[in-house]
C-alpha cells in the first residue's frame, strides 16, 4: 500500500469514529480535546461535513477565558490542550476570534515556577530535581510547574501564530524565547527529553520518544545548538524497531522536519516510514483515535507536509 | 431585636464557630468514618522466581480468602511505570498473567488489566517493551489505558487534599473487584510504593497531567489517602519476588525478597510489606493515617494466614531522608 492510499484509509476510519457531537474520544464515548484537535489536523486538507462539524464542536468547547478543557464535561479550567486547539484552528479561516483569545491565554499562561516564591524554593530548598526555575514554560494543568510536552506544543502554536501573522507582538516573542530556554534547560544529559527534567536525585533520566520528538519539532530553527543535534541523534537511533505506532509517528514527524539539514535524519526517514506504514496498515485495528490521527500526520510529513513544523 | 433572641443567635453562632475551629484542630482521620474491618487477612507466600508455577501458587493462596468471584468482573491494576532494560521496575508480566488466570479459574466472569502510567504518555510502548503486551495477548486478556479512559466525577471520601471530587476512569468504577498489584519498592518521594501508592495509576493524566501533577502539588501522601478512600479496592497481590531498594521507584537496585503478598485489606497489605522490607509502616505518613480509618495496621488485627513475618530482616536501603523508616533491632 502506498502512502496516499494509507492516509486516505486512516481518514476514513477517523470519520467513521467521529461522534455525533463532532468530537472524537480516545476510544470511548467521551469527547477528548486532544483527539479532536489531532483529527481536525489530519482531516484539514479535505473539506468535508465531518471536518466542519469537528471545528464547530471544538469552538463550542472553548472556555470563557480563551483556553480549552481536556474533555467534554470537564471543568472550565484551561489546560495543555489549548495549544493543540490553537494549532488545529489556525487553518480555519473563520476562526479568528476564538484563535485570538486562545493565543492570548497561551501567552499569559506560565508554569508555577514563574512565581518568585516557588522560584526561590526550587532553586534553594527543593533541589532534588535539577532545573533552572527562572526558565519556565507551560504546565499540563494551571497552577503546576512546566513540563516538556505542554511547553513544546505551546511553542509550536505560538510560533505558527506569529508566522501566520495572528500575533506579531513582542510579548509573544519574549514568551517563545523563554519557553525555548526552558526546553533547552530540561534536556537529558545525553540528549532527548524525559517528561519534565533531565536529572533527578542525582540520576540522569532516560529520554522519551514522544517528548523528544515534540520538543525537536518546537526547536526547528535551533539546529545549530548542540543540544538539538544530540537529541536528534538519540531519536534517530531510538526509533529503530519502535513497536508503538504513537511514538513512532511522533518520531517520524520530527525526523521529517530535520531531513533537509540532517543527513542522519534523512537517511533513516524511509525505513521509519515503512515501519510506521506496517503498524498503521490495519488502521481499523488501532482503537485509539489520537494514534490514528498522528500516524496520518506523520505519513503526510514524509510526503513533505509537516503540520507541526515551524518555518524559520 | 428581642435580647433573648439575640443571645440565642450569638450562642448558636459561637457553637458553630467553635465547632468549626475544633474540627480544624482535629486530625482529619478522626473526622472520617471508620471503615476498618474487624480483622484483616494477609498471606505471605514464598515465590523464588517468576515462572508458570505462580498460577497454581495464586489459586491456592486465593482459595484461603474464600472470595466470591462467581460472575464478577475483575480489574487487575499492576504497577507499570516505565521500561528500563534489565531493571525490574514494573509488576512482573508473568505474575500479572498468573493472577488473571487464577481469577478466571476461581469463577470470575471477566478479567481486564488497566493502568495509567505516571510519566510515559505512550502506555502501549511501556506495555510492549515490558513484555506485558505479549503476556496478555497470549492469554487473550484485554488491557485498558486508564489515562485515556472515559472519566466520571466522583466525590472524594476523604479530605486530605481539599479536592471535593476526583475524575476517575469508568473501567475502574464499573469493575466489581479491583485488585491492586504493586511492585514492592522504595520511593524517593513517598518512602515506599505499595498497594495504596499504586492506585495513583488510576488517576487520569489527561485531567491531572503527567505525572499527575495536580496531586503531587496537593501532597503525595495526602493524595494517596484521598484516592484510596474514594476508589474501590478489594484485594492486593503484591510482587515481592524481586523488589527494589534505594532510589526507587525507577533507579533503585534489585532486592530478591522471594515473596508474594495477598491481602483483603490494602492497609494491612502495605503494613505487612513494609515490615517485610524492614521499614516501620507507622513512620510512613499515609500508612500511619490510613491505619486509623481505612484499614488495619496493628499486628493484633491482621491474621497472617500463610507464612509469618521473619524474626529478623535486613532493612531495605533507602535514601538518606528516609533513614528513620528503617527498623533496627
Amino acid at each position: 500500500m502506498d502512502i496516499p492510499i494509507l492516509i486516505s484509509a486512516v481518514h476514513e476510519t477517523l470519520k467513521a469514529n467521529q461522534k455525533t457531537s463532532g468530537t472524537w474520544g480516545y476510544q470511548g464515548n467521551q469527547g477528548s480535546v486532544e483527539s479532536t484537535c489531532l483529527a481536525i489536523l489530519a482531516l484539514r486538507r479535505q473539506p468535508s461535513i465531518e471536518f466542519a462539524r469537528a471545528v464547530h464542536a471544538l469552538q463550542g468547547l472553548q472556555n470563557g477565558d480563551g483556553s480549552w478543557p481536556a474533555f467534554t464535561g470537564d471543568e472550565p479550567e484551561g489546560c495543555w490542550t489549548t495549544a493543540l486547539a490553537v494549532l488545529s484552528l489556525m487553518p480555519v479561516r473563520h476562526a479568528t476570534k476564538p484563535l485570538a483569545s486562545g493565543i492570548q491565554w497561551l501567552i499569559n499562561a506560565r508554569g508555577r515556577e514563574a512565581r518568585w516564591l516557588w522560584r526561590w524554593k526550587l532553586s534553594r530548598v527543593d533541589t532534588k530535581v535539577q532545573l533552572d526555575p527562572a526558565k519556565f514554560g507551560w504546565s499540563w494543568v494551571s497552577g503546576t510547574t512546566s513540563w516538556v510536552i505542554p511547553t513544546a506544543f505551546a511553542l509550536i502554536a505560538l510560533q505558527q501564530a506569529r508566522q501566520r501573522a495572528y500575533d506579531n507582538t513582542a510579548r509573544l516573542t519574549e514568551r517563545v524565547e523563554l519557553g525555548t530556554s526552558m526546553l533547552l534547560d530540561r534536556m537529558c544529559p545525553g540528549g532527548g527529553w524525559n517528561s519534565g527534567n533531565g536529572v533527578a536525585f542525582g540520576v540522569a533520566l532516560a529520554p522519551h520518544i514522544d517528548a523528544t520528538s515534540i520538543a525537536l519539532l518546537a526547536l526547528t530553527g535551533h539546529e545549530k545548538e548542540q543540544a538539538v543535534q544530540r537529541s536528534l541523534h538519540w531519536l534517530v537511533n531510538r526509533l529503530a524497531g519502535c513497536p508503538s505506532p504513537y511514538s513512532l509517528a511522533w518520531g517520524v514527524l520530527a525526523i521529517a522536519a530535520y531531513r533537509r539539514i540532517c543527513p542522519e535524519a534523512r537517511e533513516s526517514l524511509r525505513d521509519r516510514a515503512e515501519e510506521l506504514m506496517r503498524l498503521t496498515e490495519g488502521a481499523a485495528s488501532i482503537e485509539d483515535n489520537c494514534t490514528l490521527a498522528v500516524s496520518a500526520l506523520a505519513l503526510e510529513a514524509v510526503n513533505g507536509d509537516g503540520v507541526f513544523e515551524v518555518r524559520t | 431585636m428581642n435580647p433573648d433572641r439575640r443571645r440565642l443567635i450569638i450562642s448558636a453562632a459561637g457553637v458553630a464557630v467553635g465547632g468549626m475551629a475544633t474540627a480544624r484542630l482535629l486530625p482529619e482521620e478522626m473526622l472520617l468514618r471508620d471503615r476498618r474491618r474487624r480483622r484483616s487477612r494477609v498471606a505471605i507466600i514464598a515465590a523464588q522466581e517468576y515462572s508458570e508455577s505462580l498460577e497454581g501458587v495464586l489459586v491456592s493462596g486465593l482459595r484461603e480468602f474464600h472470595l466470591n468471584l462467581r460472575g464478577r468482573s475483575v480489574l487487575l491494576k499492576p504497577n507499570l511505570v516505565e521500561y528500563i532494560a534489565g531493571v525490574e521496575v514494573n509488576t512482573n508480566p508473568v505474575l500479572v498473567g498468573a493472577a488473571a488466570q487464577a481469577f478466571l479459574k476461581l469463577g470470575a466472569d471477566s478479567v481486564v488489566v488497566g493502568e495509567g502510567p505516571g510519566h510515559q504518555r505512550d502506555t502501549y510502548l511501556v506495555l510492549a517493551e515490558s513484555g506485558l503486551a505479549d503476556q496478555l495477548r497470549s492469554q487473550k486478556i484485554s488491557f485498558v489505558d486508564l489515562n485515556r479512559d472515559e472519566l466520571f466525577k466522583v466525590p472524594t471520601r476523604a479530605t486530605y487534599t481539599g479536592l471535593e471530587h476526583l475524575w476517575l476512569p469508568g473501567t475502574v468504577l464499573k469493575s466489581d473487584f479491583v485488585v491492586s498489584m504493586p511492585k514492592i519498592k522504595t520511593h524517593h518521594w513517598a518512602g515506599v510504593t505499595l498497594s495504596m501508592k499504586n492506585m495513583f495509576g488510576v488517576v487520569p493524566g489527561t485531567k491531572y497531567g503527567w505525572p499527575k501533577n495536580v496531586l503531587h502539588w496537593k501532597g503525595i501522601h495526602r493524595s494517596i489517602l484521598d484516592i484510596c478512600a474514594t476508589v474501590p479496592m478489594h484485594f492486593v497481590i503484591a510482587d515481592g519476588v524481586v523488589a527494589m531498594e534505594g532510589n526507587g521507584p525507577l533507579h533503585g537496585t534489585h532486592r530478591h525478597l522471594g515473596k508474594i503478598v495477598l491481602a483483603d485489606d490494602p492497609v494491612a497489605a502495605d503494613f505487612t510489606c513494609a515490615r517485610l522490607m524492614g521499614l516501620d509502616p507507622h513512620r510512613v505518613w499515609h500508612l500511619a493515617r490510613a491505619a486509623q480509618f481505612l484499614g488495619n495496621g496493628a499486628y493484633d488485627r491482621i491474621d497472617l494466614i500463610a507464612e509469618g513475618l521473619p524474626l529478623r530482616t535486613d532493612p531495605f536501603d533507602v535514601l538518606p531522608e528516609f533513614a528513620s523508616l528503617q527498623m533496627r533491632l
